[in-house]
Order: structure tokens, then C-alpha cells, then sequence
């Protein structure tokens, strides 16, 4: 069994940090089908103080370059496969 | 999708630099040279690119061992075949030795993500819950150590009590095969009483850890 993933319902103050990451402007690419926040967001829902400052650090990365988009996802997705992960 | 990462051909120059970066950072960022930055820049990206590319596959290393440490689901349908992740590929080899000295490119260099950084290592780091200070302290050093980053002492002096072993057991396959991870790797400390948030917070502090030592080291390795 993986570690947990908090439901929101019962959490303002993750509900509220939730809110925030879905308002952040960001290429329609990137806004997930099921209209809630990104999976890799909730996985860090046992800790939400962590949230803003992970994809805050994001934001610097995938927002602007010099790195075009594509530049940036070829790296993304090597890194990604190299660590085995498929999410 | 990506089948073989070892058999990426690009088609072009600088693309396939980026990928053979990306790989050095992911698997051994302390064999990284001088020569490297040469062979980059005659590719075509400068310093500014290289420090993107870096501290890029610095935060992925974090979001993957997240990922797996909580078996988020995908967001998406996929139509393609996705490889399967094999939990019997080696684990990732710890740096020889400790790279000390001055980093190649400053890091500085994006002012934004530097900011995030720091503050995103206060906040790992500067706290006593759920993990203590102390074991904050043991985890990063420890991931240091494997990562090759001389900027932080060896643990040796901290490492003292069983607790502490069971720490360091999660933390290394965080760090070095965090394909693996699964209730067998969280079990033996919530025998001692972790629950989910504690060890969420083992897991965050050393892929934490990992980023920043990931970077550093990088960095540093540039300019040799």
C-alpha cells in the first residue's frame, strides 16, 4: 500500500491551497481532464505547506525559458523514464 | 513514449545533448566535466541552458520519487502501451567520493528559481514535525553522501540509534531506487509508530535533499 492521498472535502486549509494551484495561469495543456488538480499536486497532500514551494520552483522551470517547451518536456519525460516513473 | 532512454536519437544536436545531460544529472551528476560544458556549448546551448536543463531534472527527480512513494494515478488516458516499471533494475550506484569547490555556473543565475529553492529548503528543513530537526539533518546528509555532495559533512557522527538505521534504509531507496518503494519499505518504521505523514515526511525530506544535493553537485562536477 502506497501512502495516502488527503480528500480534500475534509481539509480547508489543503481545499484552499488546491484552489490556488488550479487558478494559476497555465497552458491548457497542462489542465487535466478531470478538472481537479493534477495528480502529482494531490500526491503531496499529506503535506500542503510543501505544495506552493514544489510547484512555485515549478512555475520558475516549466513557465519561461531559456529551454524552449519542448526542450524542457524532453528533459522532463528522460528524467522521468529514468526513475521508472510512468505518472 | 519513451521505451529505451539509452536509445533516444533525437535527430539533432542539441536535443541530444539535452538528453545526455539529462541522463548524467538522473543517474551520476558527480561524473559530469569540464568537458561536457564544452561539448554543450559547441552544441548550442550555453550556460544559461545548461543550468535550466540541471535544475529541471533536479525538481523531476523529486516529483518521480513522489509519485512513487504515493502511487498517484495517471490524470489521463493513455492510448500507447506504457512500459512497465521493472523493480528489479539495479539500484542507482552511490558517488565514489564528495565533490567540494565552486559551481561552474552560478546558480544564481535565475534569480526566481533560486528564490524557490530557499525557500523550499527553509521550509524542508528549518521545522521539528513530524521529523525532528535532528533527523532532517541525518537524512539530508545522508543523501549528500550518495549524491556526491561534499558541500554537506559526512553523517557518520550522527548515526547512532536503530530508529535511525530504519530512516536511512527509506531514504537510500528513495534515493537510489525509488521504483521500488512499497509498503515493505515503509513498514519497519511504522512498526515503530510513523504514520502516513511521517513518512511522507521521510520521503520529502530525501528527495528534497536530492534536489538540492542534485543540483549542487551538478554544478560543481561542471567545473572540473
Amino acid at each position: 500500500m502506497a501512502l495516502a492521498i488527503v480528500d480534500p472535502a475534509g481539509d480547508p486549509a489543503l481545499r484552499a491551497i488546491y484552489t490556488a494551484m488550479r487558478e494559476r495561469p497555465l497552458p491548457p495543456a497542462y489542465r487535466t481532464p478531470h478538472g481537479g488538480v493534477p495528480g502529482i499536486i494531490a500526491a503531496h497532500s499529506l503535506d500542503p505547506q510543501l505544495i506552493p514551494r514544489v510547484f512555485g520552483c515549478s512555475t520558475t522551470l516549466n513557465g519561461a525559458g531559456p529551454l524552449s517547451w519542448p526542450e524542457r518536456e524532453l528533459v522532463n519525460a528522460i528524467t522521468s523514464r529514468l526513475n521508472q516513473c510512468f505518472y | 513514449m519513451i521505451a529505451d532512454p539509452g536509445a533516444v536519437e533525437t535527430g539533432d544536436r542539441r536535443m541530444q545533448l539535452l538528453v545526455e545531460l539529462a541522463t548524467t544529472v538522473a543517474r551520476a551528476p558527480w561524473t559530469l566535466g569540464r568537458v561536457d560544458r564544452t561539448r554543450a556549448h559547441a552544441a548550442g546551448l550555453d550556460d544559461a541552458d545548461l543550468l535550466h536543463a540541471i535544475a529541471l531534472a533536479a525538481l523531476f527527480g523529486h516529483l518521480n520519487r513522489i509519485a512513487d512513494a504515493v502511487g498517484v494515478p495517471l490524470d489521463y488516458a493513455v492510448a500507447l502501451d506504457v512500459p512497465q516499471i521493472d523493480p528489479a533494475a539495479p539500484q542507482l550506484a552511490p558517488a565514489p567520493a564528495s565533490l567540494t569547490g565552486r559551481e561552474a555556473i552560478d546558480p544564481g543565475g535565475r534569480p526566481a528559481t533560486a528564490r524557490a529553492l530557499a525557500d523550499w529548503r527553509g521550509y524542508m528543513f528549518q521545522r521539528d514535525a513530524p521529523l525532528t530537526r535532528r533527523q532532517r539533518t541525518l537524512i539530508a546528509r545522508w543523501v549528500a553522501t550518495w549524491l556526491g555532495d561534499g558541500g554537506i559533512s559526512a553523517p557518520d557522527d550522527l548515526t547512532n540509534n536503530p530508529h535511525d538505521d530504519l530512516l536511512r534504509a527509506l531514504a537510500e531507496q528513495i534515493t537510489l531506487a525509488p521504483w521500488r518503494l512499497g509498503e515493505d519499505s515503509f513498514a519497519p518504521l511504522r512498526a515503530i509508530g510513523f504514520d502516513d505523514v511521517a513518512l511522507f515526511d521521510v520521503c520529502a525530506t530525501a528527495s528534497s535533499a536530492g534536489v538540492f544535493s542534485r543540483l549542487n553537485v551538478a554544478l560543481v562536477a561542471l567545473a572540473r
